[in-house]
């Protein structure tokens, strides 16, 4: 009996939302002028948990807290479901973890049809590193960063991901603080061939992003910071504290790839 | 009568064009501050996309000469680059700044910068629009945030009109804020020294026997990294200086209490920006225009005089990683030279300086 009415549940579950698939189906006349926002969420984490000022601990048993959290996101492209690509050149977004409103960027009009996947480096290419000033606006501007300091001033070039924080297992420092602060940049130079940390992540959606008239997706991301320790590389903080300059910043900038992952999509009708 | 009708027409016409005038636009004068001297080669810098004017010059020096550029309004950048010495910081081995804290490295002279194709000691600032950052947030110079030099700009009384003066608005970006800082610097040019005369063969351009002499010993031997009309190859070199022992001082204040900790400094140079191992001892070759009133010399000053830079370079050329192979020829260290042609490089080196350009009033704070 019982499990007659599970089935029974089951067979008119499956039946509605075939109703709903062929309804979807029906609807589904792209009109090519059509045009709609991408909102691209980022939800930091450290680990399975959302990323808080709470107290970690890393693969390597080290208890960490991170006060700072910030990486640009640039060149981003998106692939429809036919393989073609859009690209978004020109566009940067610094992504600032005590700021909310960094967190959900914009892409602006993006023609109707169902994307795939998502590319983006993180960081800021070397074409743009090199730029004049009067091409800086906006997050590229050098002088915007305040006391977050993206720019290395003595070293022309972005910082394309910082994290700093407090952990019990780094040296004290001179002023009595246990402070870590990892600083990953390096765009390949511009005039002696040095590391270049940039990197591209290609991230394939769950189900496909669809853009309406009347549907502006929302592509849920997430960005383990885990990672930076318990990545492809093992980082320490027992022995990598301080990282200030491209070539030692290289195995991190390596764990940014498994970082970044899609979560889930939001296609939801305006 | 007809006539004096006419010419009062005229003039009531030309009050009315001129009244117009002055109320439409703001006229932006291309300034003649800069211009490349005949026996240069052409600008690095490319001037088109900051064109120097009477008023954004006039900003720019208002702004290098002021201490508002630092966290505390004490140090400007005339402090560490006084033109009397060629815009360095005369008899200051290192640079202090900020808190009388010591810096680096020796302040660079600063001169004929649009054929600079990089700037510091190290290179590590590729674009003279982007160099004011870095002495202005280096916590041993100016120790402020350039953001928040640009927020006390337009709170000050003074600034907003001159950058409406240059720029047409009050707007005070970090874009027309550092390009004008640029147009001060590119201003700088320096060509007018009894050298440069002979060159060019204009009057007052004689050079002695002494200092001739000099010019060929110079030719032959200094000239591989002192090159062309800039007296530099803008490259890096490692010119065997002896390693120093040195220290830093680091001044923490928590909650009102002074730490101060000493750290051992060993200056990498170069690879403080390449972290290449290939470019370690290196520092960037620096002109040799108006070194008369550069002293002291080398990236730390350890020299005081031009005689113990030549007795470095035949004396104490020590091999460490990458010395220049120049320096190290037939299994012997440095360069050889007798006591005369010293004293006949030194004369030579003596006609690089230009009075005019170390006195010229328009750089010189009001």
């Amino acid at each position: 009996m019982k499990t007659n009415n599970i089935f029974a549940i089951i067979a008119l579950l499956a039946m509605m939302s075939i109703s709903t698939i062929s309804c979807k189906k029906s609807e589904e006349a792209i009109n090519p002028n059509d045009k709609n926002l991408v909102v691209l969420e980022f939800e930091n984490r450290v680990g399975d948990k959302t990323m808080t000022t709470e107290t970690y601990k890393n693969g390597s048993g080290e208890d960490f807290t991170i006060t700072t959290f910030n990486y640009f996101i640039s060149n981003i492209s998106l692939r429809k479901e036919d393989g073609t690509l859009l690209k978004f050149p020109n566009q940067y977004f610094l992504i600032r973890q005590v700021d909310e409103k960094t967190m959900a960027p914009e892409l602006k009009d993006v023609p109707a049809g169902n994307y795939k996947e998502i590319t983006f480096s993180i960081g800021v290419d070397s074409i743009k590193s090199v730029s004049d000033l009067s091409q800086r606006i906006g997050v590229l501007d050098p002088t915007s960063y305040g006391d977050d300091g993206m720019y290395w001033s003595w070293n022309s070039g972005y910082i394309f991901l910082k994290m700093e924080g407090i952990s019990s297992v780094v040296p004290t420092r001179a002023d009595g603080r246990k402070l870590f602060a990892m600083h990953v940049g390096g765009f390949g130079g511009k005039t002696s061939v040095v590391t270049n940390n940039l990197r591209t992540v290609t991230l394939p959606f769950p189900i496909s992003a669809t853009v309406r008239g009347n549907i502006a997706p929302e592509i849920h991301l997430f960005v383990d910071a885990m990672q930076i320790f318990d990545g492809k590389n093992k980082i320490k903080l027992v022995e990598t504290n301080s990282v200030h300059s491209p070539a030692v910043a290289a195995p991190i900038a390596d764990n940014f790839l498994k970082m970044f992952s899609v979560d889930h999509v939001h296609n939801d009708v305006l | 009568m007809n006539k004096i009708k006419i010419v009062i027409f005229i003039i009531v016409i030309i009050c009315f064009w001129s009244a117009c005038s002055k109320i439409e636009t703001v006229v932006i004068e291309p300034n003649k501050s800069f211009v490349a001297p005949d026996n240069f080669p052409k600008p690095i810098y490319n001037l088109d996309k900051n064109p120097i004017t009477k008023e954004g010059f006039e900003l720019g020096k208002s702004l290098f000469y002021d201490g508002i550029l630092s966290r505390d309004g004490s140090i400007s950048c005339g402090e560490c680059h006084r033109q009397d010495y060629c815009f360095t910081h005369h008899l200051h081995d290192l640079s202090h700044g900020i808190d009388n804290q010591i810096g680096l490295r020796n302040s660079s002279a600063l001169q004929n910068l649009a054929w600079e194709k990089t700037f510091g000691w190290d290179g590590g600032v590729f674009d003279l629009d982007l160099f004011a950052v870095s002495p202005i947030e280096n916590p041993v110079e100016m120790d402020e945030k350039t953001g928040n030099v640009l927020e006390k700009l337009r709170k000050s009384t003074k600034y907003p009109a001159m950058f409406k003066n240059a720029y047409g608005t009050t707007e005070i970006t970090s874009v027309r804020f550092l390009k004008a800082l640029s147009q001060f610097l590119l201003s700088l040019v320096s060509a007018n020294s009894r050298y440069d005369k002979y060159i060019r063969k204009e009057d007052g351009g004689n050079l002695s026997e002494t200092e001739l002499a000099g010019l060929s010993i110079f030719k032959q031997k200094c000239s591989s990294c002192h090159a062309g009309e800039l007296f530099t190859d803008g490259n890096y070199h490692n010119n065997g200086l002896p390693p120093t022992e040195r220290s830093q001082a680091i001044i923490t204040i928590i909650d009102g209490v002074k730490k101060v900790s000493i750290v051992p400094v060993y200056d990498d140079g170069r690879m403080r920006v390449t972290e290449l191992s290939s470019d370690k001892n290196k520092f960037k070759v620096p002109s040799l225009r108006n070194i008369e009133a550069t002293k002291p010399y080398m990236h730390d000053g350890r020299f005081q005089t031009l005689a113990e830079v030549l007795n470095h370079y035949t004396n104490t050329v020590t091999n460490t990683q990458n010395l220049d192979p120049i320096l190290q020829q037939n299994g012997k260290s440095g360069i050889v030279l007798t006591d005369t042609e010293k004293m006949q490089i030194i004369s030579f080196l003596k006609t690089l300086t230009d009075r005019t350009f170390l006195e010229d009033k328009r750089f010189t704070p009001q």
